[in-house]
């Protein structure tokens, strides 16, 4: 049972990204455990909460920065809902960290493309952070879709990006009042655009998403292995047991979440259509 | 019902479920077989294997029409109008059964004559079905050696539900397709014991075994058994009562039913409950019903209790308790005699099993329908009149019950409610696999509940298109009852113009919006038809 | 280790003995006619049954249908606390298909870490496995090197020879087992030793299906898309995921809470079925796998490809309850033919 016996944790502080989007700030109960506890970017934790069962959220946060966790959770369902209720000092569940993450080693000295849409951002900033933190990664573009200019979250986040070096680039599906960025999907942000090599995306979003973004970076000269993603499934166990996260012979939960463009073309995917 | 009462003389599946799978033909109509009644559906894939033909006439295009030779898909409340014309066209064939009319049945010459008088292509567009598939589909049925019919709640719950079981029979003896092992018509019934509360005289005008209250020799052996005298006036029927105001009676004792989901025109029921001087529910979850009761008795569930159910194919089948009712919980005949005592009445049975010798008493078709007996086997199917008696597989062999079978000609009724320029969808409602009835129990189960989790409503992919619909958004669905939010889901199942969903889920209330209007014979309400406008939510 | 011999007569005996250990599993007929694996708490009353397959394999007693991970606790604070039980057991009579299965989910639960909950059960267990002599029904164990007989991975292996039972043991609990009860067993000689082998012999030849898993296995290996085969299964299925349960090597799970009150409940592992439309779909209500056309897709290729490629053989074991239980004729027997007999599509040119 141990394997399935989460840690408790208290929400110190709750940030709320946009009209969907909350980001819980977490620390371990057990203060040992809590000093301890190490994990990297890509993973995930199964998050339980008082009577929902778990669901597995990505870390948003990075490593480099100890002592607390954060966790970026969009109102989806039940579990999510409940847990957007809770308020400071409350605590949920935790387990994991799961996950094969992203490969940080190899990614260094490369110039990265972050290419996200909505909530797919969680994980990647958790990248970014780590990227600025440790250094010695070269120069990083992130794109970033958002429905409306009320949508977009991690502002704070991008604003210090910005200071940062970051190239953030921005783009709503609808643009409101005010708004003078780019408007349309996330995919219209790569004309123009160049990435020179040593070079990688990483790219995490809705499936729509992914499906038109990866044909598009691949015809912008990016190898397979330098399109990396992460597929979200439905998950109970989060250790390759249960068997919900099944894609084509593996599972995202332990053969994933991330995985390249080469690995995915040898699967079949099915929302991703045809990969070529 | 009372179709199959008219024109064969007993209102139940004349065969056995198992005989499904020997027919060469099998017409299913009005009934999602494979999700209503999957051990039905069993036996129609087995015949399928076999090289059995289908035909499945239903307005939606269900998974059992996928996979049959012939699927009529008709408008909603036209299937006299069908199922004329099919016989008309077996006629013109010359593939009705003469031999059998002749010997069997009587008032032919009045069914012939109209059908005689109808135009075949004008009844195929008022189903909208094309005349070549229904000439396929007659010659199909017509030239079977054996054929059964299936039907459900899509024939029965209609203005005319009874008439429409006529036609059926109709069909039935004028191919001579009944009486016979392997042939005949099947109501498949949908709750397990359905078919036992109906044996039971759970219904206004008769006492156990479809015995007439107002037959003065059956009312006199009743009241010698039970001590009382007993009314000859048949009671009320189901929304005589729920749609009554609190008038028509002042109090109500209900059990295992949740008439605040499942009746139509839910508002007028409330309204019922609400002004009730005294309200009793027994169940065996709290429902929307007991929520408004005086007194709520806790029931036990089927584990914790002996007895018997009685199945569609009259299969009186024993159950036995596996474990002591839970908490307060007691056995619904322990129930009704601690409240019978209680109202001066001394109800004193020492174990089901005298329940049921009293049953056997006083209920021919039940008379050889023993524990003892039903204990050793996989029960007995009625009539089944004595100890030595087998029980009986099919009805009717050799001869009808009432004789001869009659024929009863009907003619299209227009539904109660039909689409116009306000409500411009026609609405129709039936169930989901996962859950049962008002889903007290199912959605209590975290499986079923997850499988489907809330009502969806099917919308045409061409109708979504013009509402710029996607699967998934939320919809006001309006009728001139009332209004509930719904969730679309986008599906082929549905022809343009038509709307399904499911009643199960109290947070989409269907019979808020359903029509009250009922079959003047039967008194079932038209649940399967209604107008309705549909509105995004933004 | 050499075979030993126990009487018929000795059987039920030797079972009372083993009794008093701890729990002891068995096929019993029950009233009604069907055959269960129970626990026996009384030999004289609960009727073994070694003519019949059980119905329901040993699954649910490592691997229950509703199986407690944890109590929790979340009045004012928020807690669980672990729920582990299990007890010495001896299960007597499975048949080879049955403890290839066991051996199945052994590498299934051990997977990254070993479960707990599954493997306190497994430890506490003697297997007695009973070759079978005469498959039943719907038997293709010969086709999935699963039976009728096993050559290793039982403690104790019986084999009937009539009036008594060859034993022989495979792992060291058996042959404690034989040990401690030697009074028992007799040695098997030379005649008992053809016996067995004559048994072992006649049994291959005595299915009455002939399920050819190996040519489909490569098949799918070469193209799992096969689209008709799908849709028209996905069809036939009625969803009620009786497959899975019955299945002695389906072993998919899900977790839920069940609240026994505002403030505390219990979280269970509870049974589950690839073939469910919930078993993929995501919070908001994107599925991944299109159920209408690919509902058991899954669980087919699961068994004969996937679990081919990471555990080097098929993971049915050709017990054929599948074919029993399901209502639509959605069963491997019926997927294995209709694979075979699927037009390559070069044969289709």
């Amino acid at each position: 049972m141990t394997m399935y016996l989460p840690q408790m944790a208290k929400i110190v502080k709750i940030i709320r990204e946009n009209p969907q989007i909350k980001t819980f700030v977490l620390e371990f109960r057990d203060k040992e455990y809590n000093k301890s506890f190490s994990y990297e970017p890509g993973q995930f934790m199964m998050v339980s909460v008082p009577h929902c069962g778990e669901a597995p959220i990505s870390f948003s946060s990075s490593s480099t920065r100890p002592g607390t966790i954060e966790l970026s959770v969009r109102l989806a369902g039940k579990l999510t809902g409940a847990m957007h209720r809770l308020q400071p000092g409350a605590m949920v569940g935790l387990r994991g960290p799961y996950g094969i993450p992203f490969n940080m080693k190899e990614l260094a000295d490369q110039n990265l493309l972050f290419v996200a849409g909505g909530i797919g951002l969680a994980p990647l900033r958790g990248v970014i952070n780590y990227c600025l933190d440790k250094g010695g990664y070269g120069r990083i573009t992130l794109l970033y879709g958002s429905r409306s200019p009320d949508d977009i979250a991690f502002k704070t986040d991008i604003d210090l990006w910005r200071k940062n070096g970051v190239d953030c680039r921005l783009s709503v599906d609808t643009a409101t009042e005010g708004w003078d960025g780019q408007v349309g999907v996330v995919t219209t942000l790569l004309s123009g655009l160049e990435i020179e090599r040593p070079r990688s995306s990483l790219v995490c979003g809705p499936p729509i998403m992914i499906r038109f973004l990866l044909p598009e970076l691949s015809r912008m000269g990016f190898r397979d292995r330098e399109i990396i993603t992460t597929m979200e499934r439905h998950m109970k166990c989060g250790i390759g047991v249960c068997g919900h996260c099944h894609l084509d012979n593996r599972l995202v939960c332990v053969d994933g979440p991330v995985f390249d463009l080469a690995q995915l073309k040898e699967l079949a995917v099915e929302e991703l259509g045809e990969l070529t | 019902m009372a179709g199959l009462a008219t024109t064969f003389g007993s209102g139940a599946m004349t065969n056995s479920i198992e005989e499904i799978g020997r027919a060469d033909v099998i017409l299913v109509i009005g009934s999602n077989t494979t999700e209503a009644h999957p051990q039905v559906a069993r036996r129609i894939f087995s015949a399928l294997d076999r090289g059995s033909r289908l035909i499945v006439i239903d307005p939606r295009r269900t998974a059992l029409a996928r996979r049959a030779d012939i699927h009529l898909q008709h408008r909603p409340g036209t299937d006299i109008p069908l199922l004329n014309c099919l016989m008309r066209l077996i006629l013109d064939d010359n593939l009705h059964d003469d031999v059998f009319i002749e010997h069997r049945t009587e008032n032919f010459n009045e069914l012939r004559d109209m059908l005689y008088r109808l135009d075949p292509t004008e009844k195929a567009a008022v189903a909208n079905v094309p005349p070549a598939q229904l000439k396929k589909a007659a010659e199909l049925y017509g030239r079977a050696n054996k054929a059964v019919i299936c039907y459900c709640l899509g024939i029965t719950q209609h203005i005319c539900g009874t008439d429409n079981v006529q036609t059926i029979a109709n069909l039935a003896m004028l191919t001579g397709n009944v009486e016979k092992e392997d042939t005949g018509v099947d109501p498949l019934r949908g709750q397990n014991n359905v078919q036992g509360a109906c044996d039971m005289g759970a219904l206004p005008g008769v006492f156990p075994g479809y015995q007439a209250v107002s037959n003065e020799a059956v009312r006199a052996e009743f009241s010698g058994a039970w001590g009382r005298d007993l009314p000859a006036e048949p009671g009320l029927t189901i929304l005589d009562m729920t749609h009554g105001g609190g008038k028509t009676v002042k109090g109500m004792f209900i059990m295992g039913e949740n008439p605040l989901l499942s009746d139509p025109t839910l508002e007028k029921v409330r309204n019922t409950l609400e002004n009730l001087e005294f309200l009793a529910v027994s169940d065996i979850f709290p429902t929307e019903t007991a929520e408004l009761a005086h007194v709520v008795f806790p029931a036990a569930s089927f584990a914790e209790k002996t007895g018997t159910f009685t199945n569609s194919e009259r299969r009186v089948q024993m159950v036995r308790r596996a474990i002591e009712p839970i908490g307060e919980c007691r056995t619904d005949s322990d129930i009704i005699c601690a409240l019978a005592r209680r109202l001066g009445y001394e109800m004193n049975y020492e174990s089901s099993a005298e329940i049921m010798e009293e049953i056997a008493l006083l209920t021919p078709v039940y008379g050889g329908m023993y524990h003892d007996r039903l204990e050793s086997s996989w029960g007995l199917q009625w009539p089944c009149f004595n100890r030595s008696h087998p029980g009986t597989v099919f009805l009717h062999k050799y001869n009808f019950a009432r004789g001869r079978g009659c024929f009863v000609p009907a003619a299209h009724q227009m539904p109660g409610e039909q689409p116009d320029e306000e409500y411009p969808f026609l609405l129709m409602t039936g169930r989901v696999y996962h859950h049962y009835h008002t889903g007290a129990m199912t959605r209590a189960g975290n499986i079923l509940n997850r499988e489907s989790p809330e009502a969806l409503l099917e919308i045409n992919p061409v109708d979504a298109e013009s509402l710029t619909l996607a699967s998934g958004e939320m919809l006001n669905l309006a009728t001139r009852r009332g209004t509930i939010k719904i969730r679309a889901l986008i599906s082929e199942q549905v022809a343009p113009g038509m709307l399904y969903t499911s009643f199960h889920f109290t947070e989409a209330p269907i019979n808020l919006l359903t029509n009250a209007a009922s079959d003047p014979k039967a008194k079932c309400p038209e649940y399967k038809i209604c107008a309705a406008q549909l509105e995004k939510i933004n | 280790m050499k075979g030993l011999i126990l009487k018929k007569d000795n059987l039920v005996p030797l079972l009372r003995k083993i009794r008093k250990g701890g729990k002891l599993v068995a096929p019993v007929q029950n009233r009604h006619g069907d055959t269960l694996f129970e626990v026996i708490d009384d030999l004289d009353r609960q009727q073994l049954d070694l003519e019949h397959q059980a119905q329901s394999s040993l699954k649910p007693f490592f691997f229950p249908q509703n199986d407690p991970l944890a109590t929790y606790n979340c009045a004012e604070d928020y807690s669980f606390e672990p729920v582990v039980s299990a007890e010495p057991t001896v299960y007597f009579g499975l048949r080879s298909c049955d403890l290839t299965a066991v051996l199945y989910m052994d590498v299934i639960f051990s997977q990254n870490g070993a479960d707990t909950l599954y493997f306190a059960r497994r430890k506490e267990a003697i297997l007695i496995s009973l070759g079978c002599n005469q498959p039943f029904a719907h038997c293709f164990c010969n086709n999935t090197g699963s039976g009728p007989f096993l050559e290793y991975g039982f403690d104790l292996q019986f084999t009937d020879l009539g009036d008594s039972f060859y034993v022989e043991a495979d792992r060291a609990r058996g042959e404690e087992l034989l040990e401690r009860w030697s009074y028992f067993f007799t040695p098997a000689d030379e005649d008992d030793r053809k016996k067995q082998y004559q048994a072992v012999l006649e049994a291959r030849s005595n299915f009455r299906r002939t399920v050819h898993v190996d040519p489909a296995v490569k098949r799918l290996a070469a193209d799992p898309d096969l689209q008709p085969v799908w849709r028209e299964l996905s069809d036939r299925c009625q969803d009620c995921g009786g497959c899975a349960y019955i299945c002695p090597t389906c072993t998919c799970f899900t977790i839920v809470d069940q609240p026994l009150a505002e403030t505390h409940g219990i979280r269970l592992r509870q049974w589950d079925s690839c073939t469910f439309s919930g078993f993929t779909r995501m919070a908001g209500g994107h599925n991944p796998v299109n159920h209408a056309e690919q509902a058991i897709r899954r669980r087919f290729l699961h068994k004969l490809k996937i679990d081919v490629e990471k555990h080097g053989r098929p993971s049915c074991v050709g017990c054929g309850r599948c074919v029993d239980i399901c209502f639509g004729g959605v069963d491997m027997i019926r997927f294995i033919a209709m694979v075979n007999d699927l037009k390559l599509p070069a044969e289709e040119k």
